[in-house]
């Protein structure tokens, strides 16, 4: 659906981005992860055509009026109402085209009630908080129903409840709609991204299926906690030949990296207890996005 | 919920209508009434030792009052009205929502040009109206034709403000410098027309038709300005439609 090459964008000698050779494969939901200021915007700014890419190739496979962009600060005319946003978003991206008004007005309505507007919808959108702001463009970004969605940032300035429901409703397009989604909040990605790209300081460090990503780095950890002593522990579980490594850390917390799950399930427990610690959980350690990222870009 | 009605719901709810009808309608019908009373209130103001002398009013002086009073505020408020409207860039989540969702990306400036080119030219002509009935019950009817074409070069005009308004909007970054910008280029112009050659051929001479026509001055004399203010109107709203289409750096 997308894919470029030796994508750059420079402003003056710094490289926003740096050959980036990005491929979103179609009905996928992909997550472009990567701290503030690794150039997730200006990447998304050039694939929806608002900004000039300074070398490479883009090519987007699909007709113009078929993209939506959902800017990372949506911001409207603020003497519009919610519904008048929503309706409007409709218009401009499909015109009437074969449906009838009552139709459009059906459709303006269920994405409203998805995005949890339709009480405020008959209010003025200057009066909203930023978090319906959000929830407002991500519903003017869906209601015409296109092939790519552009996402920047779309859950970062909701409340919890208001992210949970952000990503329940991106999750609810894959296979509908290719959608790409930019953030820096790598749980967001992991939960709901099938494909994600790495991006930092304008290269592109890893892209693929996340599985690859999280496989491909998965070491056997453990985390223990411990009621006092957690120095203690750490020192006594390293000098164990299964220990690859353990490290105490705040919080009586102490991470363990063992050569293999087997023999940690087997060992781990009597090691424990020769250090006579008082042990409060005893957990895998699932390996994260998070723990990927600081991988990569370490 | 068409760009059009969103045009129509921008003059109503930001209450910019009321801002252009009553400058007009305001100097409408203030204009003829300082005419017929321009003698009494210089006597007032009057200081003992000088003597002003003040002409009998004209109907045509009830015009040039209006005119005199209008067309430098009047023309603000149109440059401020319809900035407002044309520099959706002023916001960028604005521009990035309207340039994400119309291709070619000039049909977004249409109904913006129309809708503000309608209610600026609506204003002008009411308070031409407003001025007119006020001068007829204050001072005797004005001729109607210069009036009437006086109006229509007024309105083209309003027409080349407009287009040079939208025009400069899609090279600037805000509404205050889309505002600045056009208003230096439109104080420039009268500066050239100090020069008697070039002043015939400047759209800003349009703005003292309806002054001039009725107390005797004559179409030919606008010919030239007219001419100029077509074509400068028409290029400048086709470099608007090519500017707003470009992508940011």
């Amino acid at each position: 659906m997308i894919r470029t090459r030796g994508l750059v964008k420079r402003y003056g000698s710094h490289a926003a981005l740096d050959g980036v050779d990005l491929n979103v494969p179609a009905g996928s939901v992909y997550g472009l992860a990567g701290p503030n200021g690794a150039g997730k915007t200006t990447l998304l700014g050039i694939l929806a055509g608002l900004r000039k890419a300074t070398e490479g190739e883009v090519t987007v496979e699909t007709e113009p009026g078929e993209v939506s962009v959902l800017p990372d600060t949506p911001r409207f005319d603020p003497w519009l109402t919610g519904r008048e946003v929503v309706a409007l978003a409709l218009t401009l991206s499909s015109g009437l085209g074969s449906s009838t008004a009552h139709e459009h007005a059906d459709r303006v309505e269920e994405v409203l009630g998805q995005a949890g507007l339709t009480e405020a919808s008959v209010r003025r959108c200057g009066g909203y908080s930023r978090g319906m702001l959000q929830r407002l463009g991500i519903a003017s970004t869906l209601v015409a129903r296109p092939a790519l969605i552009l996402l920047d940032e779309p859950a970062s300035a909701l409340d919890p409840q208001g992210r949970r429901e952000v990503l329940d409703l991106i999750a609810t397009l894959r296979g509908c709609a290719t959608v790409l989604f930019s953030s820096h909040i790598l749980g967001d990605v992991q939960e709901v991204c099938d494909t994600v790209g790495i991006l930092h300081h304008g290269r592109l460090l890893f892209q693929g299926p996340l599985t690859d990503l999280l496989v491909g780095r998965a070491v056997p950890r453990y985390e223990l906690r411990v009621r006092n002593n957690s120095d203690a522990v750490a020192a006594a579980l390293s000098r164990e030949p299964w220990v690859t490594s353990a490290t105490a850390a705040y919080g009586g917390i102490v991470h363990v990296e063992v050569t293999s799950l087997a023999d940690a399930e087997l060992r781990l427990t009597g090691a424990l207890a020769a250090t006579g610690a008082s042990v409060v959980s005893i957990r895998p350690e699932e390996v994260s996005l998070e723990r990927a990222f600081l991988e990569l870009t370490s | 919920m068409s760009p059009w009605r969103l045009e129509l719901l921008r003059l109503t709810r930001t209450k910019k209508w009321a801002a252009l009808m009553g400058v007009y309608v305001a100097f409408g019908l203030t204009g003829p009434l300082s005419a017929r009373y321009m003698k009494q209130i210089l006597a007032r103001v009057g200081t003992d030792g000088a003597t002003i002398t003040v002409p009998d009013p004209t109907p045509a002086a009830g015009i040039v009052q209006f005119v005199s009073n209008a067309s430098q505020i009047g023309t603000l408020v149109v440059v401020i009205v319809v900035a407002g409207a044309l520099a959706f860039d002023a916001i960028p989540e604005m521009g990035v929502f309207l340039r994400t969702r119309v291709s070619p990306a000039w049909k977004i400036l249409v109904p913006r040009i129309v809708v503000s080119f309608a209610a600026a030219a609506g204003a002008f002509v009411l308070g031409t109206g407003v001025a007119w009935y006020e001068t007829w019950a204050l001072l005797g009817a004005p001729d109607a034709a210069p009036v009437l074409v006086g109006a229509a070069l007024g309105v083209a005009f309003l027409a080349f403000v407009v287009a040079l308004t939208a025009a400069v909007a899609q090279r600037m970054q805000s509404v205050l410098s889309t505002v600045m910008t056009s208003l230096v280029v439109l104080i420039a112009m009268p500066l050239l027309g100090l020069a008697p050659a070039i002043a015939r051929w400047l759209p800003t001479s349009l703005a003292n038709a309806l002054a001039d026509l009725p107390s005797g001055g004559t179409m030919n004399d606008y010919w030239p300005a007219l001419g100029v203010s077509l074509a400068a109107t028409a290029l400048l709203v086709w470099a608007a439609f090519a500017w707003v289409g470009r992508r940011g750096a």
